[in-house]
């Protein structure tokens, strides 16, 4: 019974675990047998050469591509996320990489896609007639909160700088990302005021709650906002690691393989 | 003649980055935009307009403007149900032959079993209907490509259609339904409701939103958690239910219906949506644009014809007209 306890207090910290996951193409091994663990309220980097197999990972976990195998808990609890709008529903945000908004719509619009506000009344509930005012407010509120300086709303999200347009694809995860917010490469072609920018953006996730999944090639990045880090090679975990316990250079070579490594 | 790219331009400059959020001007921008984006196809009809009205004398009658716009009507209504099609990514071949089945239907329901018009016409409107949304699931159940769905529904809903009429007379209707698409009154005013009913449907609803973002970024669509396959069944629905509209409307202004009908209206409509600066490769575009598309066309139709130029002669100028329209979307996309 106490051992039931204790285990079952352990388990809660862990806001989510994915077992075993593989992705295969054909004979291709895009992801072979991962585990991920995320603990409630840190920052995990997810660090790998290029092709090493992190976007199929986050697309395994939340989703958006089928898995060959693995399963997933939240919050202890086996879940099925089968599809991008499965993860939402338990509370996971997602930003994909290059992914992130249609150009040929509205920054609101882009807020809101897959989750409009539609009218509270008979031509919303019927006819599915939405209430752009109502979504243009709230997407001001929201940016004033994160401090986003973004006032033409209603112009195409194609008008905007690449730090712009990742600042907003962030803000998606605070407004509806209720646990989990995982971020492929968000700093990824931005220059370097405007990749600091999107990373105080990162930083303050955490302020509102959420559990944050993170990749990135930037070590500068995982030393300074991450707590813990994976290092994917060739589709195999290779190490996972307390960010205080490790440097950039010893990353790099797990990155590279030059030094070998047991999972910790 | 298209518009031109109002924010590809200047990426960089354009938006703006002030921190008080100005919130009155919110919808005045947007519709000023949008106004922008018309205004300039408009300025292209009244342009060609004028050029035929000074070359040529018998043009000048109103008469000749009444018949641009009846000319115009029903095509147009055709082409709005492409217009959503289109933006959405899709492409829908096979309007010409709903157009032909539709109106054999009716021709059918009528003179046959002589329905009433109510019930003929609903029949009508529902079969549209049902052969788009059958485009749309097949599209989504094979993954076959909608140029080749709609191929294949362009040649086997034309036979459908030829079946369905060999050995019937379909004409004499009743009166009551030669109301609908005679003159040029009646098909105006179907074509503006047609184009102000899909118009808020594309701009005010969820579905029609989600028309310009699955045509914008598939992939980020289906991320977002947007239906891509039950939107699209529907988009083609709308193709269907417009194709068969207008066919009810030229069977009744002919007082006759036959298989024949309907042949390459799919192609004038994708023209019209094209040079009203609908994008061919989908996200942009709305149903204002497609009916200035179609009066453009009937406009150097009928022009051409007043200066005694024959059809031949037109089908070339329309062609360039496309080739040139379809142009200056390629090049505006390639400058972003
Ligand atoms: N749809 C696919 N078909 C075949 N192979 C793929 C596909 N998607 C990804 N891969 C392969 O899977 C591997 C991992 O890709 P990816 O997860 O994008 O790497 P990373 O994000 O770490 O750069 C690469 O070798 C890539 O070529
Ligand atoms: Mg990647």
């Amino acid at each position: 019974m106490e051992k039931n306890e204790i285990k079952h207090l352990q388990k809660a910290k862990n806001i989510l675990e994915a077992r075993g996951i593989s992705k295969h193409y054909g004979g291709i091994k895009a992801l072979d047998d991962v585990d991920l663990v995320l603990r409630d309220g840190e920052v995990l980097a997810v660090v790998g050469d290029n092709g090493a197999g992190k976007s199929t990972l986050v697309k395994a976990i939340t989703g958006a591509i089928s898995r060959t195998s693995g399963t997933i808990l939240f919050d202890g609890e086996e879940v099925r996320i089968d599809s991008p709008t499965d993860a939402k529903a338990v509370g996971i945000e997602t930003v994909y990489q290059d992914l992130a908004l249609v150009n040929e719509i509205s920054i609101t619009k882009n807020i809101f896609l897959g989750r409009e506000i539609v009218k509270d009344n008979i031509l919303g509930r019927v006819f599915g007639v939405l209430d752009f005012k109502k979504m243009d407010t709230e997407t001001r509120d929201l940016f004033k909160k994160l401090d986003i300086r973004i006032a033409d709303i209603y112009r195409d999200a194609q008008a905007f700088s690449g730090g712009q347009r990742q600042a907003v694809a962030l803000s998606k995860t605070v407004l509806f990302g209720k646990r989990i917010a995982i971020l492929d490469e968000p700093t990824a072609a931005l220059g370097v005021r405007e990749s600091k920018m999107a990373m105080d953006l990162v930083a303050s996730l955490k302020d509102h709650g959420l559990s944050v999944i993170m990749i990135t090639h930037n070590m500068q990045h995982v030393m300074n906002y991450c707590d813990r880090v994976m290092v994917l090679r060739l589709g195999r975990l290779v190490a996972v690691r307390d960010v205080k316990d490790v440097d950039g250079d010893t990353l790099v070579g797990l990155i590279t393989g030059a030094n070998k490594s047991k999972v910790a | 003649m298209t518009n031109t790219p109002k924010n590809s331009s200047t990426p960089n400059s354009s938006p703006t980055m002030t921190s008080t959020p100005n919130s009155s001007s919110t919808n005045w921008d947007a519709m000023k935009h949008q106004f922008m984006q018309i205004w300039q196809v408009l300025a292209a009809l009244v342009l060609i307009y004028m050029v035929f009205f000074i070359l040529s004398p018998p043009f000048r009658n109103i008469d000749t403007l009444l018949s641009i716009f009846g000319q115009a009507s029903i095509l147009a209504i055709l082409a709005c149900g492409t217009t959503v099609v289109l933006i959405s990514g899709g492409l829908d071949l096979s309007v010409g032959s709903i157009f032909a089945v539709v109106g054999v239907v009716v021709g059918i329901a009528l003179a046959e079993y002589e329905l009433p018009v109510y019930a003929a016409v609903l029949i009508g409107l529902a079969v549209g209907t049902l052969l788009g949304a059958f485009n749309g699931i097949v599209q989504v159940v094979t993954g076959v490509p909608a140029f080749i769905v709609t191929l294949g529904g362009l040649t086997a809903y034309k036979g459908f259609a030829e079946i369905l009429a060999s050995g019937r007379d379909l004409s004499r209707f009743p009166d009551s339904f030669k109301v609908l698409g005679s003159g040029y009154l009646m098909p105006m005013i179907i074509m503006f409701g047609a184009a102000l009913i899909i118009g808020l449907f594309l701009t005010k609803t969820r579905l029609g939103n989600h028309t310009f973002a699955i045509g914008g970024n598939e992939e980020v669509a289906r991320l977002s958690g947007v239906k891509i396959a039950k939107s699209r069944i529907y988009y083609y629905m709308i193709g269907g239910l417009m194709a068969a509209t207008a066919a009810i409307l030229e069977v009744s202004k002919l007082n006759f219906a036959m298989p024949a009908r309907g042949q390459s209206y799919e192609l004038f409509a994708i023209a019209a949506v094209v040079i009203g600066g609908t994008s061919l490769f989908g996200g942009r575009g709305g149903v204002g644009k497609t009916i200035i598309g179609m009066l453009i066309m009937q406009t150097i139709n009928v022009g051409l014809a007043y200066m005694g130029v024959g059809t031949s002669v037109q089908r070339i100028a329309i062609g360039a007209i496309i080739i040139l329209a379809v142009y200056w979307d390629v090049s505006r996309r390639r400058s972003r």
